[in-house]
């Protein structure tokens, strides 16, 4: 137990210290995965808008795949980039391994279909008379679709906050592309299981309790949007 | 008659191989008010959603103005710009009244004192003054559909068409859209309404246009 305690009051002291290495592995974590939401809602929310409002033969498989595709484990996810940016890999040439753009790579195609799945489910459920009633007040299809959007806003951003709180707590697409080098690639997660495994649960400990401090900080964020908006 | 704004020529609709509508020949004047009346499943929404240019028929000809309708493209937003609908049970967006009733004036691309101006004139026409800033969901039915028909005349259209418009409505709302609607064709507003309240229907109309399965009843 004294263990344990312990550990938690020097990871409170080394936060309150303001430790630059934890603060630069907070600042890489943060950058890469909002990085990589921003850039898995580009097409993952059009995307996800497009199947839930039309329809089309093979929809409801389409809507299944998305749904399987949830639970990508994420250690697969880093296999397929490692294998596509390794030398040897077709990407290869672009030397994008044991980067921060490999980790967001990869984060992305790990939140795209979690963010599809539930725009797609958001639009779905909202009502059908949004897109008509806005073109009968002169919207082109594109505006129409942004009202579409405009109303099912909460869920759209309760979506970005799921696919956020996925990426920035995995670590196995993390260590595997990105290498978990100091200073470049270490992020929370691939940190934490590295301190751990080397015996330092104090140092793993603080940096546990940042992330924690950091999901809460976005989703606090997150919250006085959506009451903003109400 | 006068002049024909909206002609339908061998007009036909189909759901599912099902004919829904089915119009051989069909002039609505300007600046006029036709009641269209006929039971339920006689084909008046689809007729007016034809008319909204939301739905295609699948044979025959729509001509607008003697000219015949674009498909698609730049062109049909233009046309679908004059003409606007107010459904039997208005879709509100979840915002304030003030900028729903301003929403298509802003897709127009209206300068917001502009927007704000004709919006506080169309709520004030249909007695709602001062509501802009409330939340147009806490609003009662009535007052919705009043929003609604703020909405649809802040864009001064040349073709109103309104879907059951005194349905569910309070006696009070009622009175509200029977003075607007009457007041339309003065200003050049051609109004098409679909009604079951044959009464005040009949007592607006200058034409009466009756559908039976599809099809106009002799």
């Amino acid at each position: 137990m004294d263990f344990f305690v312990g550990g938690v009051a020097r990871g409170l002291r080394l936060l309150a210290s303001l430790d630059p290495e934890v603060y630069g592995i907070a600042w890489l974590s943060l950058r890469v995965s909002l990085s990589a939401v921003i850039l898995a809602a580009l097409a993952a929310v059009p995307l996800g808008l497009l199947i839930g409002q039309n329809e089309f033969p093979g929809k409801r498989l389409l809507v299944v795949v998305f749904n399987t595709l949830l639970a990508l484990p994420t250690v697969v996810v880093g296999l397929v980039i490692y294998g596509l940016l390794s030398h040897r890999g077709p990407l290869g040439g672009l030397e994008l391994l044991y980067t921060p753009a490999a980790m967001i790579l990869a984060q992305a195609v790990l939140a795209f279909p979690l963010i599809t799945a539930l725009v797609l489910a958001a639009v779905t459920t909202l009502d059908s008379r949004v897109a008509h009633t806005a073109l009968t007040l002169g919207a082109t299809r594109a505006q129409a679709a942004w009202a579409v959007l405009a109303e099912a806003r909460f869920a759209v951003l309760a979506a970005l906050a799921a696919g956020f709180g996925r990426v920035i707590t995995e670590v196995g697409a993390a260590i595997m592309v990105g290498g978990n080098i100091r200073h470049y690639t270490r992020t929370f997660t691939t940190a934490i299981a590295l301190e751990t495994s080397k015996g330092d649960f104090a140092q793993g400990m603080a940096l546990g309790i940042f992330l924690l401090v950091l999901a809460l900080a976005v989703n606090l964020a997150t919250h006085h949007l959506q009451m903003r908006w109400r | 008659m006068p002049e024909p704004l909206f002609s339908l020529r061998g007009v036909v609709k189909r759901f599912q191989g099902q004919e829904a509508l089915n119009i051989a020949r069909l002039d609505f004047a300007a600046g006029q008010i036709t009641a269209v009346e006929g039971p339920n499943g006689a084909g008046k929404t689809t007729l007016l959603q034809i008319l909204a240019l939301l739905l295609a028929p699948d044979q025959g000809r729509l001509l607008y103005g003697g000219q015949e309708l674009p498909h698609a493209g730049a062109q049909l937003t233009a046309r679908r710009r004059e003409i606007t609908l107010v459904a039997q049970q208005a879709y509100l967006f979840d915002a304030s009244v003030q900028r729903n009733v301003a929403y298509g004036l802003r897709l127009r691309g209206m300068r917001r004192e502009e927007r704000a101006q004709r919006a506080a004139a169309a709520l004030a026409q249909v007695g709602l003054a001062g509501f802009g800033p409330r939340r147009a969901r806490r609003l009662s039915g009535g007052e919705m559909q009043r929003v609604a028909l703020a909405r649809a005349l802040a864009l001064k259209p040349r073709v109103l068409l309104l879907d059951e418009p005194f349905a569910n409505l309070d006696t009070e709302s009622a009175a509200v859209f029977e003075r607007v609607i009457a007041g339309l064709p003065a200003e050049g507003c051609t109004v098409i309404l679909v009604s079951h309240a044959r009464e005040q229907a009949r007592r607006l109309a200058q034409r009466v246009v009756v559908l039976e399965n599809g099809r106009l009843a002799a």
